[in-house]
């Protein structure tokens, strides 16, 4: 825990976990220390406060403001504008274009009577009740940490800077809304040929079924284009999973000779300077690749000292809240929603780290604060989750999968998931009507 | 029941004399075991999807019959050997009786 | 873990508890909640499944070749475990499989599917999806129109949990 921390505070390591910024742009040392106020309180209004305007952030704002029409709603966002990682793979090919997936952040601000400020945090003093920012301090009644996840580059490079950097820099995982996505676009459409691989995170990660279909949709550029590629998936799973037997079918239909798939593959090196990576299922040398790195809860959880602890009293890497309330169980005035959350359950584990899951806990946590602070009781609400994942090019098919969830006889919450492995056009066009609802749900 | 249709794939809509078409096929449905108590403490009646059909022409090809170990929204997939031209028929069964049809033409080319 | 009624006891304080000055709040009681549950049980043993095999052999000797069930490495999902079966010989219309069962050992009804196929089949491969309310065995018997009847068994540990049976 001390080792983390040290390597949060100093600066290449934020540089590295926040993946935009680079280092040279870190706020100044001075504004760690300072007092200035960024938003001065608005009379006696409730204050919450929303750490990350993600798909959880900014659902929550639009909710909250919903919930409390006079409450004082802040949301404070690193990134100058939304970037949905839902369709990015389809960006990759031009399935949809930028505008689909970039939107500004103003007008749903306007629309719903919050306020965002582009900022990073640099500190959460939770006694004080206060987030530090590069832009001042804000205090709050209610904090909602809403960061995503962060890329664990330090389980790969421990504290070796510079491999961690580079690899971020040379074979980014395009995992976190960034200069990423645009680096990983022009690195498919400039691909001649070789083997590309691509290290999936270990479980719990963001988005389980995307680097799957990442791989379906390059291989379908590749196979289109007629590119002698190879993509190799490095699965540190037994399986493919969720929705397994569709992606199988996929891989072994449509892209047998450019799609491999190996399992059992956990990362056990990675050398970036001579593009070869170690893992239990062998050693695999690559002309290009794509490295996620294993996930964590964002930074500001680790600042706010909310990573929870596993039996063993070892760090988990995620947060550690209630599984039904979601308000940090060191502190009710702090929620963790989204892909940050710990554990929610003996039998599934986490929620799927999913945009759904997060707009769906978005709106819950609003209700949860809307009725404390009208004093009402607080009643438990379960998500859902849906996703859709394109499979193929042409003609243009996805597969899916559900999740519902209900509190069984023994007080936990039960998952049933259904995956819908019959790849189908329908499918596609369901994903389009899914995400048309979902960007009126909070950004229109 | 659900307005959702199946989703069907075909391996081959056009297969040539003989072809080995492959069918996936997947339905909404709750799928109910009988097993299950509601919150009020009342079961939940049982709600299985009995059978599925598939004809070529009036040709019966196969007939899957699921028990209460299917999981939700069934899924099936199954082949036959393309020897004629007619219309693949798929027919889902639950005790509320015929739920879902679906047809798809299978032409077998020269 | 925490009782659920530790839990509920948990927010009432927390209403009650967490908000400051300028902001009221009153604890009130909280809600009856949903809660499904279920009263499957598992098979004791393999005994049921046994006789469901015996019923289905008729007195025939199973042949273990022939007939090929597929299970993943693990039941990652209980809820729906893909499984395939499929006869590796041609089909002709003197030699064909006529019905397959699938059976699921300690499920609490281990039949958990049949399939019946026509010479018309010209093949006879199928894929399903079953829940499983534990790891165990699995076996998948094919009766041919010459009257063998193939057998093939496999095993399969699943995650634990959410089955929803």
């Amino acid at each position: 825990m001390l080792r983390r921390r040290t390597l949060l505070t100093s600066a290449p390591a934020i540089a590295i976990g926040m993946g935009l910024i680079g280092r040279n742009a870190l706020a100044a040392p001075a504004a760690l220390t300072s007092e200035t106020v960024l938003l001065p309180r608005k009379g006696n209004a409730a204050r919450i406060v929303i750490c990350g305007g993600g798909w959880g952030g900014l659902t929550a704002a639009r909710y909250l403001r919903e919930e409390l029409p006079d409450a004082d709603v802040i949301v404070l966002e690193r990134n100058p504008i939304f970037w949905s990682c839902p369709m990015s793979n389809k960006w990759l090919i031009d399935v949809v274009d930028t505008g689909f997936l970039a939107h500004d952040m103003i007008a749903p601000a306007q629309k719903y009577g919050y306020t965002t400020v582009q900022c990073e945090i640099t500190a959460i003093e939770r006694d004080r009740k206060i987030v530090r920012t590069s832009q001042g301090n804000v205090d709050y009644d209610f904090l909602i940490l809403a960061g995503g996840i962060r890329n664990a580059y330090d389980a790969w490079f421990g504290e070796d800077l510079e491999a961690a950097e580079y690899t971020r820099t040379h074979f980014p995982s395009a995992y976190i809304p960034s200069a990423e996505s645009l680096a990983l676009k022009n690195k498919v459409r400039n691909f001649t040929g070789g083997t590309i691989v691509m290290t999936l995170p270990p479980p719990p990660h963001r988005c389980p079924p995307s680097p799957y279909e990442r791989a379906c949709v390059m291989a379908w550029h590749y196979k289109t284009n007629n590119i002698p590629a190879k993509i190799i998936i490095l699965d540190p799973k037994p399986q493919v999973a969720p929705i397994g037997a569709g992606y199988r079918a996929a891989f072994e239909e449509l892209y047998p000779d450019i799609i491999t798939h190996v399992p059992n593959a956990k990362v056990k090196e990675v050398d970036p300077y001579n593009k070869r990576i170690m893992t239990e299922a062998g050693d695999f040398d690559f002309d290009e690749a794509v490295l996620m790195p294993p996930h964590q809860a964002s930074d500001m959880v680790f600042h706010a000292g909310l990573i929870g602890t596993d039996a063993e009293g070892k760090p988990t890497g995620w947060a550690d809240m209630d599984p039904l309330f979601f308000h940090a169980r060191q502190d009710d005035s702090v929620y963790v929603i989204g892909d940050s959350m710990g554990a929610v359950s003996p039998h599934f584990g986490h929620y799927p780290k999913s945009a759904h899951v997060a707009n769906y806990i978005g709106k819950i946590v609003a209700g949860y604060i809307g009725q404390r602070v009208r004093g009402e009781e607080v009643a438990m609400r379960l998500p859902d989750n849906l996703c859709y994942m394109m499979v193929n090019g042409d003609p243009q098919e996805a597969i899916s999968v559900e999740f519902t969830y209900e509190m069984g006889a023994d007080n936990q919450v039960h998952q049933t998931q259904i995956d819908i492995d019959v790849r189908t056009p329908d499918l596609m066009k369901e994903d389009f009507v899914w995400i048309d609802g979902m960007f009126n749900d909070f950004l229109r | 029941m659900s307005t959702t249709p199946p989703r069907i794939w075909i391996s081959n809509e056009t297969p040539a004399q003989g072809e080995v078409v492959r069918i996936r096929a997947q339905i909404v449905h709750p799928m109910e075991t009988g097993f299950r108590i509601d919150a009020a403490g009342q079961p939940m009646p049982e709600n299985l999807l009995q059978g599925f059909q598939a004809h070529l022409d009036d040709d019966l090809l196969m007939e899957w019959q699921p028990e209460t170990a299917i999981s939700q929204n069934p899924y099936i997939e199954f082949t036959f050997a393309a020897r004629r031209s007619g219309a693949l028929r798929m027919v889902w069964t639950d005790q509320s009786g015929d739920i879902a049809t679906v047809t798809r033409e299978i032409t077998v080319g020269g | 873990m925490t009782s659920f009624a530790e839990m509920r006891r948990r927010q009432l304080l927390l209403t009650g508890a967490a908000l400051g000055a300028g902001l009221a709040a009153v604890a009130v009681p909280f809600p009856a909640r949903a809660q499904i549950s279920t009263i499957a049980e598992p098979q004791p043993d393999d005994a049921e499944s046994d006789r469901l095999a015996a019923q289905f052999l008729d007195g025939q000797q199973p042949v273990n070749e022939g007939l090929v069930l597929e299970l993943p490495a693990l039941g990652d999902n209980p809820a729906a475990v893909p499984l395939r079966v499929h006869v590796t010989e041609a089909m002709t219309g003197d030699s064909f499989c006529e019905e397959i069962i699938v059976l699921a050992s300690r499920n609490p009804l281990p039949l958990a599917c049949r399939f019946r196929f026509t010479p018309m089949t010209g093949s006879a491969d199928v894929a399903v999806r079953v829940r499983l309310i534990q790891s165990m065995k699995l076996r998948a018997l094919a009766r041919m129109s010459d009257g063998r009847v193939l057998q093939a068994k496999g095993e399969i540990t699943v995650a634990a949990g959410g089955c929803g049976m």
